[in-house]
């Protein structure tokens, strides 16, 4: 009876990894497929010929993924290092619960909605359709973000530190690069690598303000979609999957983002 | 004077923080919501001529508004309530057996696809020349792709619950494990079984009711979240009705300038909604707290 029950547990958990591990599978060989046409199982071209074309020819896949990279890098070290120095001065604020709160409104509205009603803004400042206007948009999302991440880390135990190299002598420059960024070294990681996935899985607001020019491989996705061209479709996915796979296998937590 | 410089820097540099964090923390949510606001009731925009609370009556009484509403809180709450239900049970059930390295590893590999992906996967897999409708066609269930059950751009929103279930579930589920072993429920169950009570009042009454009273404020703010996804609808979703998200944007995006304003109540009402339910989610909890 309890080997029954063992064995099952074990097929229902081999199902389970299998269903995590199908997506990614499934994409990557629609990624390497071409005139796969209803009702085959099996598409009639299996080989590297998609892949080989986004290296040599003009599908933008190559300028797409380099966009993206550059925006979410951007927007990852601006939000993560502004966030961190302006999450202290929230933290050990007296209205700090209030002002905690008010980071979230930003945070917490459909990037997408928040990108169509500042579009206006957007357009009278020159930032329509440029990489610049993305970056700026992505770090209002991102920005809080760091905001939330970084408000547990200052606490009693930062204070008294703080106060603890004041009083042997040290300026608070000092504090910071000796004391404060050493101790918040693996924090400042995960709040980087979570706000370039924000920005590096980031659509909507994307596409309002980047208006189609600005094309990371969200846009690029969506346009394969349009165009019904699944194999490059899929191929984008691939490379928008690729950075938070090597992310994971290098550390979980930096993936695993209990805000969102 | 020794004490008093550095104090006075440290002022400074904390009002500089304060002026940044207002102008790119605050500034833009309110600049957004009031030209929003403006715009809804004329007052700006190349084809208003001054305050009118027509757009305001005409989009309560073409009823796209609330039958959107409806049908994106339908579609997010029952969404959560599924994901919820199978993360509970998989780690009431599971727990021990998910601690091995590979079972701990897959289950943070569905955290590395987006919403666009996960939606493109789904269409894949679900559409009318999906991958189902073929397995379905080889064994002889269709003879013909438009045999195949509308499962995505379907009236009920199956495409988009599953996406949102395949999305939502993986992160519940390292969110329970990780609480479930944080709160030591492990051995509040072992005591509470110790005291007389069994399984099932073991698992309905100390299990349940300490996992989710940890988390309600994260499963609250995915819910939110899910009201307003954009990109899994607007694959996933049909023509009417839609999900707000994708409602606002088909309104403010369109050639029509006098649709405009409409598209921009929408936006208002929406940014009310949300905000208030953040004010109720995090000015009674504690604030969400983070792993360091």
């Amino acid at each position: 009876m309890s080997s029954m029950k063992a064995n099952w547990k074990f097929f229902f958990l081999a199902a389970l990894v299998i269903l995590v591990v199908f997506p990614f599978a499934y994409l990557l060989l629609l990624s390497m497929a071409s005139e796969w046409r209803f009702p085959e199982l099996w598409p009639a071209y299996f080989g590297m010929r998609n892949w080989e074309q986004v290296v040599s020819s003009e599908t933008g896949l190559i300028s797409s993924f380099l966009v993206s990279t550059g925006i979410s890098f951007s927007v990852a070290t601006m939000s993560t290092f502004i966030g961190f120095f302006i999450s202290r001065g929230i933290a050990y604020h007296p209205y700090k619960r209030t002002i905690t709160l008010l980071t979230y409104f930003p945070y917490i509205l459909a990037p997408v909605v928040f990108a169509a009603c500042l579009s206006y803004f957007f357009l009278k400042l020159g930032l329509f359709g440029k990489p610049v206007g993305v970056f700026v948009a992505q770090f209002m999302v991102a920005f809080p973000y760091a905001l939330i991440f970084f408000s547990s880390f200052w606490g009693e135990k930062t204070k008294s530190y703080e106060e603890l190299v004041a009083t042997l002598g040290g300026n608070q420059l000092q504090a910071f690069r000796k004391v404060l960024l050493p101790i918040a070294k693996n924090m400042l990681i995960i709040c980087f690598f979570q706000t370039f996935l924000i920005s590096w899985f980031e659509y909507g607001l994307t596409s309002i303000i980047g208006v189609g020019k600005v094309q990371t491989l969200t846009i690029k996705v969506f346009l394969f979609i349009k165009e019904s061209n699944f194999y490059y479709g899929a191929l984008s996915c691939c490379l928008l999957i690729l950075p938070p796979v090597l992310l994971l296998y290098i550390n979980k937590r930096y993936v695993f983002n209990k805000l969102i | 004077m020794t004490i008093s410089e550095p104090l006075s820097l440290k002022n400074k540099a904390s009002n500089i923080g304060f002026i940044f964090f207002g102008l790119i923390g605050i500034l833009p949510f309110v600049a957004a919501f009031v030209y929003a606001l403006l715009y809804s009731f004329g007052l700006v925009g190349a084809a208003n001529s001054g305050f009118t609370t027509e757009f305001w009556i005409s989009t309560w009484q073409s009823g796209a508004f609330i039958k959107s509403l409806v049908y994106s809180t339908v579609v997010a709450g029952t969404s959560i309530f599924i994901s919820v239900s199978i993360a509970l049970w998989l780690t009431l059930k599971f727990r021990k057996e998910l601690e091995h390295p590979i079972l701990a590893f897959a289950m943070y590999l569905p955290l590395a696809i987006p919403g666009i992906v996960a939606a493109f996967f789904t269409f894949q897999l679900l559409a009318k020349a999906g991958f189902f409708s073929r397995i379905a066609y080889a064994f002889g269930w269709i003879t013909e792709a438009r045999q195949f059950p509308d499962l995505v751009n379907d009236p009920y929103a199956i495409g988009i619950i599953a996406t949102f279930i395949s999305i939502v579930t993986p992160f519940l589920l390292l969110l329970f494990l990780n609480v479930y072993k944080n709160e030591r429920v492990d051995e509040l169950a072992q005591l509470s079984q110790s005291l007389g009570a069994n399984k099932q009042q073991t698992v309905w009454r100390v299990s349940l009711p300490v996992v989710l009273n940890k988390t309600w404020t994260l499963i609250g703010l995915y819910f939110i979240f899910l009201l307003g996804a954009y990109e899994v609808p607007l694959i996933l979703g049909q023509e009417s009705p839609q999900m707000l998200s994708v409602l606002i944007i088909r309104e403010i995006k369109q050639y029509d300038l006098s649709r405009l304003s409409e598209g921009y109540v929408v936006a208002v009402i929406y940014t009310v909604i949300v905000t208030t339910a953040a004010v109720l989610l995090f000015s009674r909890k504690n604030d969400v707290k983070h792993e360091g």
